[in-house]
């Protein structure tokens, strides 16, 4: 069970690192950063070596390498901006239908409302939403139990529900930005009012080498607003996630060629490009940095045949489209996102962020007219999520890959107007399946109300750290000197659901 | 296992592979006891025979080596025990800074008793349960481990090496001691050097035994010069003129040249806009939140101040204090855009966070962030020193001045800091959390202690009224009465426009639309004339009760006219008002007309209301003033709204006052007063790690006790030392630095690999490290090359729609967390909130931009073009091998190899014969291929 540590302290230096570390760090930063990452295996030999016995303190880069044997390789991350009401999604609550209408004081679950457990919160500033509701909210969808494993989905979701024995459902999360800066908060692990962090993405894309260098290694598809719109902040812009469109034409920035150039003078060019680059080295002896300018050219000119090729479903069969409901207009766009991903994943993508209805508060934010809101949302994203975990497991792909459905938090158990529901951050559930988790299983819980967590209560750092976990990263040897990490942006892994 | 030896309860842990488990964590360790003490009544770990950390993967025999305090002990204690109990503060009388004093004990007594861990106190408090017990208090405890290994020297004596030196007094840290200009070294070989600082250097060098690369050649160093200076390479006419100087000083000539260019405050500017983190606004949709309208009037003050050379401590001073200072100079006011930037629409704290932490990062080189919930770690920072630097900034807020010519601060404006909340307390938060105020204390504005070298001097700054009433500045007025007048201007070519289109006779409906078309362009003439009337009397009432408010005696004549002008206003507002119905009536009307039937409806409400509106607008109009009525005052200036209490209405109005706390000028004086050692060390840092792509001090923003001493510490002193007394003019130190052989020495390793051995990261500075071109330099050299670059100064931001087709400078984009412009994104562009250097990746999108994007495709035929027609003046335009030494030479500074020119000519014959070529000519792509070329990226 995380707790918050007893004080914070934004990003004073590390007390762990021994000073003499700071100069050692300089030379072999910079060079670092000039080579990039993703670069596996170019001329890192000399810079990466294992320092000596004498430097045993000394800080050194991430090696690429996992630090333990992985279970998986791959993440695609699904996002869902605004906050889903777990009670209507992965938490059915049916008190909340049985005590519609009243206060919540008047109910048998008037403790939830105890001020010192409420004191998780952290404002940024008082506002008309993220306050709490105290009229509780009947249900506003039937829910059953599905699968083996029984476990209750809402019926807006039918297609995770008909895979529910694929996913472990952790339904005791908790974050404390109770307003949209919690988008951040669960991708960097820190609340607004610290300041700005590298995200999930970005400690995963810096701390593991490549699985293909064809491809960019961590893709962002989708609107993100402007406090969740860069990763790698203190890692460098180098390990922003790289932006993609599902447009096999122009998918990436710079992707193809913006004015008429042929293929074949490309290619006249490209090699001319690495013999002129080759011939300086005779002047410039011992330079890393050309050496990794020369693979970089290498790796972008696979990259603008790849990255289409990924995108390009025709090579898909008509089941497989219509799986992921390219058919159907409600779901299309979502659904191209999850294909592609899943054909990235396969090329050796590492890590796909997505995020749906994002952009200003988000779509899922149902303040009002939740019904008509989530309904018609879940539409959109259910069916290909079913397809891409049904997918994913016949290819084999589910052992290796992990795929995460979140959101920033849940929604209030009262009535916010006539008819939605505010901002939640006391409890709320996410789900996670594969890349080496126990299947159909559900962890943690909150009340009766689904008001707090009250078993395995969950930070969201504590996902983080699962997939850290499964992906063979120990986050505590990706410091970075100058930069404190508190012990809550670690996490704990979630041991209970990893197989 | 357990088992029971006497009052002790033994646990062994000694299983294969020996295995400790703690708080989740694996520890391998050899063998462990973990000995929980029936008297003391608490747990404490002992590696009786450990070989512990160091050991954890030896085999079992090694258990018996005897701990190593340099190696195993010290680190602890320096890592989790100094900061209390050290050089810094000695908590308790304690220190454990040497073997010695921590056998010697604190003022309750011995700490540790050699030989017996359970005696030592030490021990006890590491492993106390009980939080209040436990040493460190703060953070994680030690690791068992750690315990483990501090028990194992315990229990074998608590020995330490005799000679062993304390931790070094924070006084006497180098970055804390007031500069003093060192003497410059003579080294031995005296004929490398060109000035002082090469004589720094050399005597580095041959101490450690390192030979100096050979100079860079002529092309390298021309090249080297401009894009340092003015962050573009040379033109092809630049490049012609000055190849063509012969005298032995073309170099000197040249950088003196390039440092009067006002391209030079360009360039130099956005070092430092990334230093103090310029950023145009950010926020949702169109609600501001981060930064300030119109910031880019900071930006340009930067340039404009760098170009006039305007001696640093000058800028550091109006950065912080120009509202103070001068108080009603605009070009002056435009300096505090610096403190303007900081403007967080929701949270105060937030803001003053930043504000603290970076004015210590940018000016000081101190962390001060790290004293904000607890004394700093390293260095003599409490934490209520910490709340003593908000203090200063604790009054100020931000408004927007109205400039000459512009009376809509929407369109136009000066962002400025000003003091405000005058009254703001400031408190200490416990454990550095907001929820948590000691309101028993309030803060006042100080320093740190140990870098007090005189009684801050706070005063309370009167301002002229000027200031605080902004309004009665002169241009205030005419931008307003230039405002209204071109209103009247527009509205009387109205009038003309209505009146002579030709009367259509016909259609009565026609005709109708065209009457009330008529009626519309006169009422509007008529309201704009009557707002032009309002704008004027009610600056004459206003400049009436200024008059009155002047005149330091009780004057009966100034005051009967203000209450007369005053009346006039009140009227004259009152009869815009009716004017400005009627246009609205005459409005609803035209568009009755024009709708059609089945959307009349709503219309016909719309005119109701408008004519109510009329009707009220008049009957006020018709009701004399009286004492007590007030027109709507002209605004000189508006506070930019905070929403620190509820984010859906702005916070109550922040008036301006007519004195100023003085507190930030106070600062500033501190700042940049000769004897604080921090401020000019700091600053020339931040100017060699630019000229050198690396820096002095490894640590830009932090030169506290954290970082190691830099090898070079005399050679920043003195160049510390040559800032201040050539009057803080950062243009002499440029000419030093750009003078110096040290700077003029080849980026290649080639004919000096003797060094590599001893000095792998160039410490001595042996050569030039090579640079990849920030961001901008990349995009606007490739500009400049094509002739497309358009170097118009200054002025409001690019805005991200336009910046595709624009050719301004990079400088000059619209900079902030909402957008992000993607070919400067993939060269590593500044972070907006934090950039005290910029990362230098070399990454693949990198490769994507320089290939694909429409910027050099588009550029490269032009440049291609260019060469051509330059060729054709003195050779034949048809000789390819001239035009790729040419191109070599402009793009990259290389004199072409004969392998690169046959590799070229190959290539430009490949192209020729290639089938399916588009219109690019081969001499374009071979150009497209050069700004690809490793070294078009890179200042070698």
């Amino acid at each position: 069970m995380s707790t918050f540590p007893n004080h914070r302290c934004e990003s004073c230096e590390s007390s762990l690192g021994s000073p003499d570390s700071m100069a050692a760090f300089e030379s072999r930063r910079s060079c670092l950063l000039k080579m990039g990452r993703g670069l596996a295996g170019l001329a890192l030999g000399v810079m990466l070596h294992r320092e000596s016995a004498a430097a045993a303190h000394a800080w050194s880069p991430p090696d690429g390498l996992p630090h333990f044997a992985p279970k998986a390789k791959n993440v695609i991350w699904l996002f869902m901006n605004g906050g889903v009401s777990h009670m209507e999604s992965f938490d059915p609550k049916p008190m909340l239908t049985k005590y519609a209408g009243k206060t919540i004081a008047e109910t048998p679950f008037a403790d939830t409302q105890d001020p010192k457990k409420l004191a998780l919160e952290r404002l940024v500033v008082p506002d008309a939403n993220g306050n709490q509701r105290n009229t509780l909210y009947p249900l506003q969808v039937g829910f059953r139990r599905h699968g083996e494993s029984g476990i209750e989905v809402s019926d807006w979701f039918p297609h995770i529900a008909r895979n529910v024995d694929r996913l472990a459902v952790v339904r005791s999360m908790w974050t404390t930005d109770s307003n949209h800066g919690a988008q951040t908060q669960f991708h960097s692990g820190r609340h607004r009012n610290d300041g700005d962090f590298p995200t999930l993405g970005a400690w995963v894309h810096y701390g593991l080498g490549s699985l293909n260098d064809n491809l960019p290694q961590f893709i962002s598809i989708g609107t993100r607003e402007y406090w969740n719109k860069r990763d790698g902040y203190y890692l460098g812009p180098a390990h922003d996630a790289v932006p993609m469109r599902i447009d096999p034409s122009n998918p990436l920035d710079f992707g193809q060629p913006q004015r008429p150039l042929a293929a074949g003078e490309q290619a006249i060019g490209v090699e001319l490009i690495r013999e002129l680059n080759g011939m300086r080295g005779g002047l410039y002896p011992h330079d890393p940095a050309l050496a990794a300018r020369i693979a970089s050219y290498e790796l972008a000119f696979k990259m603008q045949r790849s990255v289409p090729e990924a995108l390009d479903f025709s090579q898909e069969t008509e089941a497989t489209k219509k799986l992921y409901g390219l058919d159907l207009p409600h779901c299309r766009e979502f659904g191209a996102q999850l294909l592609a991903s899943r054909r990235l994943v396969e090329k050796g993508v590492r890590f796909i962020q997505i995020q749906h209805g994002g952009g200003g508060a988000g779509a899922w934010d149902a303040h009002s007219g939740l019904k008509g809101n989530h309904e018609s949302l879940s539409r959109a994203v259910d069916q290909p999520v079913g397809a891409l975990l049904e997918d994913l497991d016949q290819r084999g792909m589910l052992e290796e890959t992990m795929v995460v459905f979140a959101t920033e938090f849940g929604r209030t158990p009262g009535s916010q107007g006539a008819d939605g529901r505010d901002h939640h951050i006391f409890g709320f559930s996410v789900w996670m399946a594969g890349g080496g988790l126990k299947r159909g299983v559900v962890h943690g819980a909150t009340d009766e109300i689904g008001f707090h967590a009250v078993e395995n209560r969950h930070y969201v750092t504590d996902i983080h750290a699962t997939i850290l976990r499964q992906l063979g990263l120990d986050p505590r040897k990706l410091e970075v000197p100058g930069r404190k990490r508190l012990e809550i942006d670690y996490g704990v892994p979630i041991g209970e659901i990893i197989a | 296992m357990n088992h029971h030896l006497g009052k002790v309860k033994v646990r062994l842990s000694s299983s294969n592979p020996p295995a400790f488990t703690f708080r989740g964590f694996s520890v391998a360790m050899p063998i462990l006891f973990l000995i929980r003490s029936v008297t003391v009544g608490r747990w404490v770990a002992v590696a009786v025979l450990a070989g512990a950390i160091h050991a954890s993967h030896e085999p079992l025999g090694r258990a018996n080596e005897r701990v190593d305090y340099e190696r195993d002990v010290k680190p602890i204690f320096a890592a989790r025990c100094f900061a209390c109990h050290g050089a810094l503060k000695q908590e308790g009388g304690l220190r454990l800074d040497t073997g010695a004093s921590a056998r010697r004990g604190g003022d309750s007594g011995e700490a540790i008793a050699p030989g017996d861990v359970e005696s030592s106190p030490l021990i006890a408090r590491v492993t106390a349960e009980d939080l209040s017990e436990r040493m460190p208090p703060e953070g994680e405890p030690l690791e068992p481990e750690q315990a483990a290994m501090l028990a194992a020297w315990i229990a074998q004596g608590a020995d330490s090496p005799a000679d062993e030196k304390p931790e070094t007094d924070p006084r006497e840290h180098w970055a804390f001691r007031p500069v003093v200009r060192p003497s410059v070294p003579e080294p031995a070989d005296a004929g490398w050097g060109r000035n002082p600082i090469d004589a720094f250097i050399a005597d580095y060098q041959q101490r450690h035994g390192l030979v100096p690369q050979v100079e860079a050649t002529r092309a390298e160093l021309i090249r080297r010069l401009y894009l340092d200076l003015v962050g573009l390479p040379p033109t092809f006419e630049e490049l012609a003129s000055v190849n063509a100087v012969q005298s032995a000083d073309w170099y000197e000539r040249l950088a003196d040249r390039l440092l009067d260019d006002p391209r030079h405050g360009e360039r130099w500017a956005r070092h430092w806009m990334d230093i103090w983190r310029y950023s145009d606004w950010w926020g949702l949709g169109d609600q501001l939140r981060n930064s300030q309208l119109h910031i880019w009037h900071w930006r340009d003050w930067i340039v404009e101040s760098l170009n006039a050379d305007t001696p640093y401590d000058e800028m550091v001073r109006l950065m912080l204090a120009a509202d103070e200072l001068h108080p009603n100079d605009l070009d002056k006011l435009r300096a505090s855009g610096f403190l303007a930037r900081n403007y967080v629409l929701f949270n105060r704290n937030q803001w003053m966070d930043e504000t603290v932490e970076h004015v210590g990062k940018a000016f000081l080189g101190l962390t001060l962030n790290c004293a904000k919930c607890h004394d700093h770690k390293y260095d003599p920072i409490e934490q209520v020193d910490y709340y003593r630097m908000r203090a200063f900034f604790e009054p100020y807020h931000v408004r927007l001045d109205v400039v000459p010519g512009e009376a809509d601060l929407s369109r136009d404006g000066i962002p400025r800091a000003f003091d405000g909340a005058v009254d703001a307390p400031t408190y200490l938060f416990v454990r550095g959390q907001e929820a948590q105020p000691d309101t028993s204390t309030v803060i006042s504005p100080g320093v740190p202690k140990l870098l007090a070298f005189h009684e801050l001097n706070v005063e309370p700054t009167p301002l002229p009224a000027e200031a605080w009433q902004p309004e009665r500045r002169a241009w205030v007025r005419e931008a307003y009465l230039a405002a209204a007048d071109k209103n009247v201007a527009a509205a009387e070519g109205g009038v003309a426009a209505a009146i002579s289109r030709p009367a259509a006779t016909e259609d009565a409906t026609k005709a109708a639309i065209a009457d009330a078309e008529r009626r519309v362009a006169e009422q509007t003439l008529v309201a704009a004339l009557m707002e032009r009337r309002s704008v004027k009397a009610r600056f004459d009432a206003m400049q009436a009760a200024w008059a009155n408010v002047d005149d330091a005696t009780p004057n009966a004549t100034l005051a009967t006219a203000e209450k007369a002008k005053t009346a006039e206003a009140v009227a004259a507002e009152r009869q815009a008002a009716v004017a400005k119905a009627n246009r609205s009536v005459a409005d609803v009307e035209l568009r009755l007309l024009r709708a059609a039937a089945d959307a009349k409806a709503p219309l016909e409400t719309e005119l109701n209301t408008a004519r109510q509106a009329l009707e009220e607008a008049k009957k006020l109009a018709a009701t004399p003033a009286t004492e007590s009525d007030r027109f709507t005052p002209l605004m000189g200036a508006k506070w930019t709204p905070t929403r620190f209490l509820n984010s859906t209405a702005d916070d109550p109005t922040v008036t301006f006052a007519p004195q100023s706390t003085g507190r930030r000028t106070a600062l500033a004086e501190w700042i940049t007063d000769d004897r604080n050692p921090l401020t000019a060390r700091v600053a020339v840092n931040h100017l060699w790690t630019r000229h050198f792509g690396a820096p002095l001090v490894a640590t830009t923003f932090d030169f506290g006790r954290k970082g190691n001493p830099p090898a070079h510490v005399e050679l920043l002193d003195w160049l510390a030392a040559e800032l201040m007394e050539s009057g803080w003019s950062m243009k002499h130190i440029h000419r030093l630095i750009v003078n110096s052989a040290t700077y003029r020495m080849s980026s290649s390793i080639a004919w000096r690999e003797s060094n590599l051995a001893s000095d792998p990261d160039n410490a001595g500075w042996w050569r030039r490290a090579p640079i990849r071109l920030e961001s901008q330099a990349v995009r606007d050299s490739i500009l400049s090359l094509a002739g497309t670059l358009d170097l118009t100064r200054g002025g409001p931001p690019v805005i991200p729609a336009e910046q595709a087709a624009s050719h301004r400078r990079s400088l000059y984009f619209f900079h902030s967390n909402n957008d992000r412009e993607m070919f400067l994104t993939a060269f590593d562009e500044a972070t907006v909130t934090e950039c005290y250097r910029r990362e230098e990746s070399i990454v693949p999108q990198q490769a994507l931009a320089l290939t694909n994007s429409q910027l050099v495709l588009d550029s490269s035929k032009l440049i291609a073009e260019r060469i051509t027609k330059l060729q054709e003046a003195d050779s034949p335009a048809s000789d390819d091998a001239e035009f790729v030494r040419r191109a070599f030479h402009a793009l990259l500074g290389i004199a072409a190899s004969d392998g690169e020119i046959a590799s070229s000519l190959q290539a430009l014959e490949s192209w020729r014969q290639h089938p399916e070529q588009t219109e690019r000519s081969p001499r374009a792509n071979l150009i497209w291929v050069l700004l690809n070329h490793n070294d078009f990226v890179t200042l070698r």
